[in-house]
This record gives structure tokens, sequence and C-alpha cells, in this order.
């Protein structure tokens, strides 16, 4: 850590005002502050006092998860911590964390900070937050534009970690769990579930060869997309040895695992998969901690996933959930379609996948909705798919190519107008499958699907 | 009209940004076609591929890939570099997507100074920049046909392509910031940075792809809903307001 200037100081106050200012304002003061500090002072990050131990989190899929899983428990346990839950996960948005957390000389507050932190922003602050541990959910293919492509991805993280870190890495994951190969680690994964394939079946799979030989990879179980425990026919590659595995039993909403030689039990908070693998995720890391088995099931019980990624209301035996299906990337997203499905009983899904920020200046790249599983949509139990939003033409055509047929797409511009095209006969279930940006018109869209079925809220 | 063969190079790593439903849709396009039968092969890293000794293959396809993947499949290629020249000069229909083109380039340029030889059958070369992602808008003409369609990429080709090129830009770039020349073009050899589903967004290219495959009055699946689709776009993409990046 270099040390604190007359430029930092400067920084550091400044960044403090504009915080009080914005939140005068009733903003959120989670960007700019931090970002105003950077400008005043470039390795501002290097020079304020760090949290004595620093759990970073990243990954594509289940960061923003882990971390609140991480704190809302650690909370609950009595720990002082600091982390940057209200906003963002670049460089800026650390920097604003850690200004926020420190006295106005620049001295941490706080013995324990937790981080998320966007993949792409690693070499702007792994070097200067120096994390003792660094947690991995996993690495898929993301926003084109953005992140290009899952290998691209693990080279920045990789470059960017201090030697000091240990590792918390997915075992199942064969991209992510090869993070910092000369790094300390341990690994976290779920044991052989009922629903697991031979082989993978989803569209995409970015890890079909071996990393070492280049022939192409085996698995002893495939879960999706390169999610699995792979082997390499030809040479010794092989996914690692978990120090942590999760027996995971869906049905009774349990979960099992080895810690210190004795078997504990957690209930599931979810009952998807990919929701399972943040809470073993968080398990992992909680232990490393030292927190006991009973501290973290103290935890677990206090948890749900929250409202802007999921919601689920009745009326009239119809169950209306929201699901957040984030939009660009695919995997997210056929991780979704994959749950709606396999859940009991017959379905209307609304999709929402519009990104509203790029319409407002440009055209979309839909490319990624080729990557996404659509596919999974066309189901004898899918009633109906309704899309809603600007694009709304292109999603018909990729229902369509995905074999669904065209009697039960219907298509309009508006979010809003979507609840008005559902059938709601035969229906179970009416999922509505949104865009980050579009949190806010899923939910409208669930209090008019309410109103429609004419009955209060029951659940 | 008898059998469409279709031949996917390297799905397992040519396979990024949804670009094998450039090959998928294309087979729906066929079997909705009276007539037709489509034989589909995917050819392995670890095998030989189909054109190297069959004469019957329709089209030839490679989508785009990560930057380790474009090493293995020239050192996978090189060995066919005459066989594939000899496909061009024939007239064999080949069609590769975003940065699968420059496996057919001379050279890739690393920021660390390595250059990678390509297979050298165009007389161009890639400058690869991993911190400068380029995002663009492409709205471009090909023989009276409008192409829209999407770059994402760390590499532009520079070189002369006046004599073989694909798209004639009319909005956005070409092969490189400042050129107004798209991909490469020998005969039936296509060659665009277009990357996705570039057919499925290029429904008269589509139909023209098929007619080199020789289908005469070729029909598309959804053609109704991919026309109405490409319209949108086609109007959006020449609107001046639209911004390319």
């Amino acid at each position: 850590m270099a040390r604190k200037n007359l430029r930092f100081y400067i920084a550091i106050w400044m960044g403090r005002l504009a915080r009080f200012a914005q939140r005068m304002l009733g903003m959120n003061a989670t960007y700019f502050p931090g970002r105003l500090a950077i400008k005043l002072c470039p390795d501002f990050i290097n020079r304020i006092d760090k949290p004595q131990t620093i759990i970073a989190v990243t990954g594509t899929n289940g960061k923003t998860t882990v971390c609140n899983m991480l704190i809302d428990i650690l909370t609950e346990n009595g720990y002082d911590l600091m982390n940057n839950r209200a906003g963002s996960n670049t460089n800026a948005g650390i920097a604003t964390a850690l200004l926020s957390y420190a006295t106005i000389g620049g001295k941490a507050k706080k013995k324990l900070g937790i981080l998320e932190i966007d993949e792409r922003s690693s070499k702007l602050i792994y070097p200067y937050i120096n994390p003792t541990y660094v947690v991995c959910t996993n690495l898929f293919r993301d926003s084109i534009q953005r992140n290009a492509h899952p290998e691209y991805i693990a080279d920045i993280i990789t470059s960017a970690i201090p030697k000091s870190t240990k590792m918390i890495l997915n075992a199942d994951d064969p991209i992510s769990s090869r993070l910092a190969p000369e790094n300390e680690r341990v690994y976290f994964a779920i044991d052989k579930l009922e629903s697991d394939l031979e082989a993978p079946q989803n569209i995409i799979n970015d890890c079909r060869i071996c990393p070492k030989c280049a022939t192409k990879l085996k698995y002893h179980y495939s879960r999706y997309h390169h999610i699995g425990k792979v082997y390499c026919p030809a040479c010794d590659f092989t996914s690692p040895t978990p120090e942590y595995l999760a027996r995971v039993d869906m049905e009774s909403g349990m979960m099992t695992m080895e810690l210190h030689n004795k078997a504990e039990q957690f209930e599931l908070v979810s009952n998807s998969v990919f929701n399972s693998y943040n809470q073993v995720t968080v398990t992992a890391v909680l232990t490393e901690l030292g927190l006991t088995p009973s501290e973290i099931q103290k935890g677990f019980e206090k948890l749900s996933i929250v409202e802007t990624r999921y919601s689920a209301a009745e009326a009239r035996g119809v169950e209306i959930i929201t699901h957040m299906a984030k939009g660009h990337n695919p995997i997210a997203c056929s991780c979704v379609f994959d749950y709606a499905i396999h859940e009991p009983g017959k379905k209307e899904v609304i999709l929402m996948p519009d990104d509203d920020i790029n319409h407002l200046t440009t055209s979309e790249n839909i490319t990624w909705a080729y990557d996404a599983d659509f596919e999974k949509l066309n189901h004898p139990d899918v009633l109906r798919v309704i899309v809603g939003g600007i694009r709304a033409e292109d999603y018909r055509l990729r229902l369509l190519i995905a074999g669904i047929p065209s009697e039960k797409i219907f298509t309009t511009k508006d979010e809003k107008d979507t609840p008005g095209l559902l059938e709601l006969k035969e229906t179970d279930k009416v999922f509505i499958l949104h865009q980050l940006y579009k949190t806010k018109a899923a939910k409208v869209a669930k209090e008019d699907i309410l109103k429609m079925l004419g009955e209060e809220r029951t659940v | 009209m008898g059998k469409i063969v279709i031949e996917v190079l390297y799905p397992e790593v040519a396979n990024l940004y949804g670009d094998l439903f450039n090959m998928k849709y294309l087979k729906q396009c066929f079997e909705v076609n009276p007539e037709v039968t489509v034989e589909w092969i995917e050819d392995e890293l670890n095998g030989k591929p189909a054109f190297a000794s069959r004469d019957d293959i329709s089209v030839i396809y490679m989508g785009p890939m990560t930057e380790y993947s474009q090493e293995l499949v020239i050192e996978k290629l090189l060995p066919y570099k005459d066989r594939i020249n000899e496909l061009i000069e024939k007239g064999q229909l080949f069609l590769m997507t975003g940065n699968a083109m420059e496996i057919f380039e001379e050279r890739i340029e690393c920021e660390d100074g390595r250059k990678i030889a390509g297979l050298g059958i165009f007389p161009l070369y890639a400058k690869r920049k991993m911190f400068q992602r380029y995002n663009s808008l492409l709205l471009g003409e090909m023989e009276n046909m409008k192409i829209v369609g999407f770059k994402s990429q760390f590499t532009h080709t520079y070189g002369n392509n006046e004599q073989e090129y694909m798209i004639q830009t009319l909005r956005g770039d070409g092969i490189h910031p400042g050129s107004k020349l798209e991909g490469m073009r020998r005969n039936n050899f296509l060659g665009t940075y277009l990357l996705g589903p570039v057919l499925v967004l290029n429904p008269e290219l589509t139909k023209y792809v098929m007619r080199l495959c020789g289908v005469e009055s070729p029909k598309l699946a959804f053609e109704e809903e991919t026309v109405k689709a490409y319209q949108i776009r086609l109007k959006e993409f020449e609107d001046e307001k639209t911004t390319l990046q």
C-alpha cells in the first residue's frame, strides 16, 4: 500500500463531500464519490486503508446473490463489516465503498470487507485491495460487447490476483477452477444430481476441449452448459477434487456437506440448481472464515432471494412468478427457462428481454439470443410465450426457429400490454422473465395479472 | 434439386455469439424447399475435414472463436491449404463469420510483437488489441442486397481488399476503421467480421447463399417473420440518429 499524500487527502475529502451532497439529494451515492476520488488521486484505492480481511466475490452469475448472502449471514452472526452491496462493483464503486467506511483520515473503520467485483475491473482493483480470499462463482459467456468470451475474462482475473490471495473456486466449472493456478485454493462442488446428464445438451458450452491437449472433453456428469465433472480421455486433465462437496436433495429441500469430519445439513433457500450453487459457495466461504455449521444454518434460515430477482404471488390458484433473466447473458436466461419448465403445472411465459439502455441510442445487438436455449420453452406444458418489447419481432423469429408453434407465440411492442395476451384458462403458473432493466415493468405486469384474476395476493 | 451438404468446421471451438445458427437456420430453410434433403457434417478438431476428400459439399462454414482457438484451427487447417485454394478456384461456397476469416489471412499480429502465421490465402493481415474491444453496427451493400449486422472484435484486418471484398459499407467500418470495404471474397469464398446469426438477420443473403448451393427459387423458413424483423432492423440502421457503437 502506498503512503497517503496531500492528493489522497483532497480526494477522500472531496469524495466524502460528494457522497454527503448526493445523499442529501436523495441519491444512492455509490459510484460518483469514488469516481471523483480516483479522478483526483488515480491510485486512491492503493492509498486508502483497507479492512484486514477482504473477501472479493466475482464470476459471471451469482456474485450479487452470494455477496448478499454473505453479508446477511455474517451480520446475523454479529460481524461488523463493510461492503459495496448498495452500488457499483467497478473500481469507482469499490473506491466509494472504501471511503464510505473510512475515517476522514483514510483509516478503515471495519476489519472485514465483502466486495463484489466486476470481472473486467479486476486489474484496477485486486492488486490494490490485496484480497484475503477471491471467490469465483463461475465463468460463462456474457455480454459479447463487454466480456467477449470466458477465456478472455479468465486471463484478466488471473493476471490481476496477488499471489498471496487464497482462491475459493467452483470445481464443477472447468474454466473458473483454473484461475490463478499458482495460488493457494480450495474448491466447492455439488455431487451428482438425479437431473444430471451424460453430456451437455445446451447450445453453448465454452469448455468443449481439453485445455491441456485440445481433445474433446468427456463428462462423468453434465449439469448445464460446461458445468459438471469433466475428464480428458487423452491426458490427465480432470475436474479438481472439492474440499466442500455438497449433496443436494431438491425434493427434501436440504443439502448435506461434510464439515470438520461431520455430515452437516442445511436447508436450501431455493429449489433451483443455480441458487444451490450460491448456497454451497457461501457455506465454503463462511467455513473458511471460521463460522460453525449452526451459525451458517442460522443465517440461511433468515434468507430469501431479493425481490428484484424473484417474487411470487398467487390468485385464484394461479401462481405469478417474476424472475430476472439477465439480458445479453445467455446462460442466465437458459437456466431460468430450464427452471420455469421444470416447475410443475401448465405455464404461460411472458418475456421482457429488451435492453432499454441500448434502445435509447442504437439498435440492440441480439446475437446473444441465439446462444440462449429458447428451445427449452418448446415444451408441452408451456401454453403460450408472450414477448413484450421493441425487439419483439426478433424474439418471435427466435422462438419459431426454436421450434415453438406460431400459434403459441404472441408479441407486443409494449411490455405493459403483455398481461392482456394471457389466456389464463388451464394455466397454473405465469412466469414473467425479465431483463434487469425491466424489473419495474415485470412488477407492474404482475400486479395487473393479479387484478385480472380479481383476487388479492395470497402468497 | 437433390442433396445439400452442410459442413461446419470445428463447432466445438468456432461457435461464439450464436453463429452456429447461420447453418442451423440455413438447414431449416433448405428443408422447407421441396425435394431438398440435407446432410449435416460437423468436423472435429482432431479429425480430417470432410472437404479434404469430398467434392459434393454445398457450403463450408466456420464461426468466430477465441484467440487461443484461432491458433489451434490454423494448425489443423494448414495441411489442407492447397486443397482449400483448389476448392476456392473451383467455386466452392465458403462462409466465414467473425474472426474466422483471419485464419485465411497471412498473419495475426499480437500486441506483444508475436506474429501468428495464418493460411496466407488472402494477402491481408490482422492486428489484435486485447484491450480495445470494437463494437459496431454495419449497414452495407452486396450484389444489390442491403446487409445489416453486428461486429464485436479485438482485431482489425489490414492490407488491400479492393478487389476481394464482400460488402461495400454504407454505415460503419469495413475491415478496419476508415475502410469502406468489409470482409473478403474470392469466387464463392465469403468472409466477414459480421458475427452472430448473419443469415437469420439477412433474408436476401440467405436466399443468395441457397442459390449458390443450387436452389433456383429458394424459400426461407419463417420467411414472413424473417423479412419483417429484417425490415425493422434495416430501418433502424438506415436512420442517421442510430449510433453505430
